[in-house]
């Protein structure tokens, strides 16, 4: 029973420690750009958000930016987590040679620092005619995140009972069939978290999307909302707020939507 | 079986030797693991690996946009002399430490908390919000905290204790050790779903014979719980060490690795040699020296597990 007490306890603290700076970002998109003083408010200054909102989506574009986003990272997260699910169950269930070496050549990808290959990147872009194209985008959005998916998948993967792949086997199953039919649906929730990370990640990413994209109907939303704060944006805070929030939103439904999927029926105490 | 039919095309000469159907065997495997793995391998080759390795070329130049002369290791030489480059990888290693021990530890106390409360998956919500908010937003919002008005000191007034009243950001170690409090704020999330991730891998009949056994609180979470959690740990921990060596973004928004260089980690430092002075080839060389130091790091904690089944 104390314990019961203690547990809820720290439950409500961290939730309070992490609710406060959410809620000031929530509050202060509500401030009228007009009455903003440069200090944060802790209560609504006004209901209305909206005009807030409307600045944000005329001067930069953020409402073109949010689809092109969406396109990317639904498109772009999918396609990672697919190839790299098939990567994952190579060297965790098929008989590789040297899986170590397939391991650390993927894994790679997560070790470059990201402003390294920015200028190359820019200038091979710049030559094959991919810079300022949506293919573009789309392309190393997938090479991005697929190397933090396989890591994901592959240390689920290896929970994944050995009998279950010789049973498919003995079965008759090739390796196609055994990665659809078996491996797939175990792996389900590591595939969802992972996609959803990953969607998040593509959706949050400004760097490339500064560097490779031009055109409003290629730029993603993070890049269009740097506009607004940037040097020739005269919007105040607030509004960068309100644009911030509602760019925020397809994000947090998909984890509210997909934490149902996380925690399923496992209950650890009582 | 119809795939495999399909594939079988490739070796036509098969079943003429008596060695053959061997090789041909061996070729169907190797077609098999090559379409499984050639899509990743490719697309990180391509994208990423060859413009690094264009990047670590350039780093054997004296290059500033303009001209560029073959110079050899020389800048690693002035690098290595450089005292700024020495505050940079200290600051680099107390983001590795903070990270470890903030977002990995609080997201394991706050998933297996969370699973045991009625209401735990508003906390969890809660928790990770802070995750999904765009860059900007998060930037603002730490600006809006931190700034020398700002909201953690207008309240430490109010309430009577405008003496702990600080400039957050302006004195090095104090604004790498806030800054790594509030990328704790936004990275635990992650690290949380992960280890949710984690623990619905662990079969119910475990945690039953262990709490048969007598095992409750802390000591079914410490001997049963975190064993079991033990692949799920190595990404979050495999994850936390590139991230915290990569550490830019935060950073850049919050101080510009400043005052002067003072919370500068060795992103930034690349990242303002190259765009900022236009060293190219200098910038060059930190971010060899970086993706060497991430991959030994990584490699150090990994080398095990990879190998392992």
């Amino acid at each position: 029973m104390a314990s019961r007490i203690v547990r809820n306890v720290l439950v409500v603290l961290v939730s309070v420690v992490w609710l406060v700076p959410t809620w000031l970002v929530v509050v202060n998109a509500f401030t009228p750009s007009a009455q903003y003083t440069g200090s944060p408010r802790w209560w609504f200054a006004s209901a209305d958000i909206a005009t807030n909102i409307r600045t944000a989506f005329s001067t930069a574009g953020v409402g073109q930016g949010m689809l092109n986003t969406l396109i990317y990272a639904a498109l772009g997260a999918a396609i990672a987590v697919l190839i790299s699910a098939l990567a994952g169950f190579a060297v965790t269930v098929m008989p590789v040679k040297r899986p170590a070496i397939w391991f650390w050549g993927i894994y790679i990808g997560t070790v470059l620092p990201l402003q390294t290959f920015l200028s190359p990147l820019f200038t091979g872009y710049a030559k094959t005619g991919l810079y300022d194209t949506q293919y573009g985008m789309l392309l190393i959005y997938v090479a991005m995140t697929i190397p933090f998916a396989f890591f994901v998948n592959r240390n689920f993967l290896m929970t994944v009972p050995r009998e279950l792949a010789e049973a498919a086997q003995l079965d008759g199953a090739n390796w196609l069939r055994m990665f659809v039919r078996v491996h797939l649906p175990l792996a389900r929730s590591a595939l969802l978290a992972t996609f959803v990370f990953q969607f998040t990640w593509i959706w949050n990413d400004l760097l490339f999307g500064i560097t490779l994209s031009l055109s409003p109907n290629v730029r993603p939303v993070m890049a269009t909302l740097a506009d607004l704060s940037g040097s020739y944006g005269t919007a105040g805070p607030p509004v960068i707020l309100a644009g911030a929030l509602v760019a925020s939103i397809p994000t947090v439904l998909l984890f509210f939507v997909f934490q149902r999927f996380f925690v399923n029926s496992l209950r650890l105490t009582s | 079986m119809a795939l495999v039919t399909t594939t079988e095309k490739l070796p036509v000469a098969t079943r003429s030797g008596a060695d053959q159907p061997r090789r041909g065997f061996r070729w169907r495997r190797a077609l098999w693991v090559g379409g499984f793995l050639l899509p990743a391998v490719a697309l990180i080759v391509v994208l990423l690996v060859v413009p690094f390795l264009v990047t670590a070329y350039r780093s054997l130049f004296d290059d500033n946009g303009v001209s560029s002369r073959f110079i050899g290791l020389a800048n690693y030489v002035a690098l290595f002399t450089d005292p700024d480059f020495g505050r940079s990888l200290l600051n680099t290693v107390f983001w590795v430490i903070g990270t470890l021990v903030l977002p990995v530890l609080l997201g394991l106390l706050i998933a297996v908390l969370t699973n045991s409360v009625r209401w735990g998956s508003v906390a969890r919500t809660v928790v990770v919000i802070p995750y999904a908010l765009s860059g900007s937003a998060t930037a603002l919002l730490w600006t809006f905290l931190l700034q020398s008005d700002g909201a953690i000191n207008q309240t430490l007034a109010s309430i009577g204790l405008g003496g702990l009243q600080q400039e957050w950001l302006l004195h090095w170690p104090l604004n790498t050790v806030v800054m790594i409090l509030a990328t704790t704020w936004q990275a635990t999330g992650a690290s949380m779903i992960l280890f949710l991730v984690g623990l619905q891998t662990i079969p119910p009949e475990t945690l039953e014979a262990a709490k048969l056994d007598g095992a409750t609180g802390f000591r079914l979470f410490w001997s049963i719980i975190v064993p079991q959690l033990r692949p799920m740990t190595i990404v979050v921990v495999g994850m936390s060490i590139v991230n915290s060596l990569k550490t830019f973004d935060i950073v850049w928004l919050l101080t510009r690795g400043g005052p002067g260089t003072a919370s500068e980690t060795l992103a930034l430092t690349m990242y303002r040699e190259t765009f900022t002075l236009s060293r190219y080839g200098y910038g060059a060389a930190v971010s060899v020296v970086l993706t060497i130091v991430v991959l030994a790091a990584s490699w150090l904690y990994l080398r095990r597990q990879a190998t392992q089944r």
